[in-house]
């Protein structure tokens, strides 16, 4: 089956290549900002051509896009732009298994005022297979710069929505003039997951796994007769022209795969449980509790990417007189805690083949992500098959990205020290081809005894000049009302600290993972809900003193609106 | 159709043979008093489980090798106990938002990782029927379930070879649900009407498809499939079991009329409390009941109840079970069934039947559970008290031989997983969700409510 799936992935990679580069020829750059030359030679870098394959003082040379040599005695062409590497590391571009990195997530459907809650308009109930991923990309999106700046130049982008909201594409996560030029494969699975419709059907996991069967079954049958139609339609009633079951015509025929996310160990068996039934390609992503389904992995085969998103490690009380009683309960959570970080172990030592996807975290958490898998137990080079060479394979992209080996696309990655150590640090990414560099920050200890040589560091932390630093008066709007408070940022050791208050005594909350970058601020917070925690993603624009955001809770498939006005001091 | 019914139940019977994948235990219990529930109460007696069946009851029994011995001396071996009424281990129990959704089914829903179930096996309960619940009239299948509780597999909780059941819906619950959304039914009129023209609806369909089945050509088209209608018409041929949550005694018979119009052979009336005052035309349907011991009075359609329902029932024939719809009341079911003795003074065995072999009827699985009888299942509970006495407590509970609760091996924390990322709390034996019944569970959604106050 995994071999199978190979060819589905990679036959629709080949078919779309061939559409998607042509419109690559005919650019012109009135702008005047790209690159003096796509002609480059890397020198003297450790290069990791794949896990466990290394040369020394290596050179890779990139072409028009592509890989042309990599070795140790190699020509470097007149006409490149030779980047000394020396103590820098080289590795495949990663490849991420499923996120919706580059998708714009649409302005949720209002709730029609008559709607029919038994049998909502497509749309509303979130039945949608029929759309591409691609009618959500934006080429402006934050995201693509901030996964790639993370390592990541090839993202399985799948579309926003409900049960049924797409086909995924892959996607280069280059800067590029138009959505085309950043697609490597169009529609490659028709993404699913198991979220209702609020308050009308299918509304929960019941109603979905039925109208799951009941629209595949109804696509064979519409299959069949489309295919006995267009093979002689004399005397037999016209197909239908219903989008949602010529969907699945694909899936049916086995030429796409099935990808569902499915964070809970239950949602991997009732997706396996649907693949069972009907019988499709299935590939499982998001996987967070995969420790309790390697038997099912295994015996199966099913591909699987596990979600990057890992749980933050339990902070146990520091009461010294906390009973015996929450102590035992501290160490049975703690044990679970673990049971989470070392699942790649588990699955490397059961020999699965595995990826990862990043959907539910953010491009800044992936390398820590990675590093607790790595101090539980996961092997460096397995972590890094999982980020290249398995996603590349599992994917069908094997033949032209993974490695850094000759004829594949450029698509690397170049960090200061080993990628897998505490202090590396992204310096480059190519993508595609071309250079994307990152400032590389001094580590903190020495900050202290050069201080003097960075002087352009103490004005940005002053808050003065910092856009952002300061007290916003904010608003929530939910439908449960509108909320109000303030939401103060400060800048310590160049790092954003923020809190939200509110204005009528709730609870603080901790603003987490607040990034600003090109006047794009975003951020996170968790609330507590009745002992579960419920994060909220919050993606907005500052202009001046206005700041306009979206605040998302995935949990719940929901966005609201938030908008602030930084205080005059 | 009932000769059909009866060949499918048979034929569910063998067809548990192709599972076989769950843990069988082989367990000789010792020198109990063994309350068959079928064959009266014997003293001093064995119990030989082997492989997980009961293959000898009787007296000084050799233990064979390889099989563990229990000292049951003193102590009171019955079998265990089932749950006709349940709502535990569900990970959704609605999928209100249609008021016909025969299509969805509770084994797609199973959720192992329940503590609940570990709570329902401490209380002596073997096998529980996960219903769908009421917020719509013809509701979801429900699932059969033993309780071997430790699997993170759905498929190892679920009853080999159970009949499929489904679940229906009447009186205030469906039709606060119609309102709620503006659609049919608002009223108990409104209910009758959709189950017969569902049930028109489904006779259409399954015509539909006997037509296309029947065309010989090589060249038909297929009527669309629908497995809303697809499950109607199974019921429709009888090989599915009605459980009908009913209160009122009017609706409870308009149920039977409408049964008898479309020739469905079995019903199952579920909570029922005024299926007695017309016990006699249950008895005369062949309608059976699974009720209180004495729950009432929590909204308007059940204030006219009685704590003598079981006994009247039983009295008239009809068969009854007595099920808890709550995860807490599944912990003392025998306490329940205890409670037809003071009011109604059943004999220890009709009470021990109500929570046994009657909803083990209920269900179609008598012929595996519900009484200690030679070739029977080994799911058994062992208590240290009459397990109708007040002071009963349970001590062990097997199934298919296998021991899923001990008393003295009773850890504080018994739950399979924990959210990491969850916060500890001062632990209580019971959310409070739990004590009422999720009948309703996922209706009523507070959607969007304020997110920073909600602190639950």
């Amino acid at each position: 089956m995994k071999l199978n799936l190979k060819k589905t992935f990679r036959s629709v990679f080949l078919l779309l290549l061939s559409v998607t580069t042509l419109g690559l020829q005919a650019q012109s750059d009135p702008t005047g900002e790209s690159a003096v030359t796509r002609t480059y030679a890397i020198t003297n870098a450790t290069v990791v051509q794949a896990p466990g394959q290394e040369i020394k003082e290596g050179t890779v040379v990139i072409k028009d896009g592509l890989i042309q040599a990599v070795g140790t005695n190699v020509n470097i062409p007149a006409d490149a732009q030779v980047i000394d590497a020396k103590g820098l590391y080289v590795y495949a571009g990663f490849i991420d298994g499923l996120a919706n990195t580059g998708a714009k997530r649409p302005k949720s459907m209002p709730r029609p005022s008559n709607l029919f809650t038994p049998d909502p308009p497509n749309d509303f109930a979130g039945i949608t297979p029929e759309n591409s991923v691609t009618s959500q990309l934006d080429i402006s999106s934050a995201g693509i710069g901030s996964m790639r700046k993370s390592g990541f130049a090839i993202s399985h982008t799948v579309p926003y929505g409900r049960m049924l909201p797409g086909s995924g594409s892959l996607i280069l996560l280059a800067d590029v003039d138009h959505m085309d030029e950043m697609i490597l494969a169009k529609d490659v699975a028709l993404y699913s997951q198991f979220t209702g419709a609020p308050g009308a059907y299918p509304n929960n996991i019941l109603g979905i796994m039925a109208k799951w069967r009941n629209l595949y079954r109804n696509a064979v049958n519409e299959k069949s007769h489309s295919d006995m139609y267009a093979s002689n339609p004399e005397g037999l009633p016209r197909p239908s022209a219903d989008r949602v079951s010529q969907a699945f015509f694909p899936v049916i025929t086995k030429e796409k795969p099935v990808m569902f996310d499915v964070s809970s160990m239950l949602d991997v068996r009732r997706a396996m449980r649907l693949q069972g039934d009907l019988g499709f390609d299935l590939v499982l992503a998001g996987v967070e509790q995969s420790w309790m389904v390697i038997d099912e992995l295994k015996a199966t085969g099913t591909p699987v990417f596990i979600g990057l998103d890992l749980p933050d490690e339990p902070k146990d009380s520091k009461d010294k007189d906390k009973s015996e009683e929450v102590t035992a309960l501290e160490a049975r959570r703690m044990e679970f805690y673990k049971q989470h970080v070392s699942q790649a172990a588990e699955l490397e030592k059961a020999g699965i083949t595995f990826g990862f996807s990043t959907k539910g975290t953010r491009g800044n958490k992936v390398k820590g992500h990675v590093m607790t898998l790595i101090e539980n137990g996961l092997s460096e080079n397995t972590a890094l098959a999982a980020l290249t060479t398995n996603p590349a394979s599992m994917l069908g992209i094997d033949k032209v990205a993974g490695t850094v080996e000759a004829g594949k696309m450029a698509n690397l990655m170049i960090s200061t020290a080993p990628y897998f150590t505490k202090d590396s640090q992204i310096k480059m990414m190519f993508v595609d081809g071309d250079k994307y560099e990152y400032e590389v920050k001094e580590k903190k200890a020495k900050k202290k005894k050069d201080a003097d040589a960075e002087p352009a560091a103490a004005p940005a932390a002053s808050s003065g000049s910092d856009p952002i630093v300061g007290t916003w008066s904010f608003s929530f709007t939910t439908p449960g009302g509108e909320q109000t408070g303030k939401m103060i940022i400060k800048k310590e050791e160049g790092n954003y600290t923020g809190v939200l208050t509110s204005d009528d005594g709730s609870p603080d909350n901790d603003m987490n993972d607040i990034s600003y970058r090109d006047g794009e601020l975003n951020f996170s917070f968790s609330i507590d809900a009745g002992g579960q925690s419920v994060d909220i993603v919050v993606e907005g624009t500052v202009e001046g003193k206005n700041y306009s955001a979206e605040a998302s809770v995935a949990a719940f498939n929901v966005t609201f609106e938030l908008t602030a006005t930084k205080d005059d001091k | 159709m009932k000769t059909r019914y009866i060949l499918m139940t048979l034929l569910f019977a063998f067809c548990a043979v192709s599972y076989g994948q769950v843990k069988k235990g082989d367990v000789l219990i010792k020198n109990g008093t063994v309350i068959t529930i079928t064959d009266g109460t014997k003293e001093n007696t064995d119990i030989l489980i082997r492989d997980g069946k009961i293959q000898r009851i009787g007296k000084n029994l050799r233990t064979p090798r390889g099989v563990t011995e229990v000292d049951a001396t003193g102590k009171f071996v019955m079998p265990g106990i089932i749950d006709a009424h349940s709502h535990i281990a569900g990970s959704a129990i609605n999928e209100g938002t249609s008021q016909v959704t025969s299509e969805v089914s509770m084994e797609d829903v199973v959720n192992p990782l329940d503590v609940s179930i570990y709570r329902a096996l401490a209380g002596g309960v073997t096998s529980i029927h996960l219903m769908h619940g009421s917020a719509n009239v013809i509701g979801g299948q429900n699932e059969t379930m033993k309780l071997r509780y430790g699997s993170t597999n759905p498929d190892d909780l679920r009853f080999e070879g159970a009949p499929r059941t489904i679940k229906f819906a009447l009186g205030e619950n469906p039709t606060r649900g119609g309102r709620a959304r503006g659609i049919q039914p608002q009223s108990r009129m409104g209910v009758e009407n959709m189950i017969r023209s569902s049930f028109t609806e489904a006779l259409a369909y399954e015509k539909k498809w006997k037509a296309y089945n029947a065309d010989k050509s090589a060249r038909k088209v297929a009527p669309e499939y629908d497995l809303r209608m697809q499950t109607l018409v199974d019921i429709l041929n009888g090989d599915i079991i009605v459980h009908c949550h009913s209160y009122r005694a009017d609706e409870i018979y308009m149920l039977m009329k409408v049964f008898n119009d479309f020739n469905i052979p079995n019903i199952v009336f579920q909570h029922a409390n005024e299926a007695y005052k017309v016990a006699p035309e249950l008895a005369a349907f062949g309608a059976s009941a699974s009720v209180f011991a004495d729950w009432w009075a929590y909204k308007l359609e059940v204030y006219y109840s009685t704590a003598y329902n079981a006994t009247i029932l039983q009295e008239n024939g009809v068969m009854t079970s007595i099920n808890s719809d709550s995860g807490e009341l599944i912990r003392h079911l025998f306490h329940e069934a205890a409670k037809t003795q003071k009011y109604g003074n059943l004999s220890d065995d009709e009470a021990l039947a109500m929570i046994t072999l009657n909803p083990a009827k209920q269900l179609g699985i008598d012929k595996r559970v519900g009484s200690i009888e030679v070739g029977k299942d080994g799911d058994i509970a062992i208590f240290d008290n009459h397990p109708l006495s007040v002071y009963a407590i349970p001590q062990y509970t097997y199934i298919d031989g296998v021991k899923y609760f001990d008393i003295n091996d009773d850890k504080p924390d018994q739950r399979i997983y924990i959210n990491p990322e969850s916060s500890i709390e001062e632990v209580q034996l019971f959310e409070k969700m739990d004590f009422s019944h999720r009948c309703m569970d996922g209706v009523a959604r507070h959607y969007g409510a304020n997110l920073f106050r909600h602190k639950h």
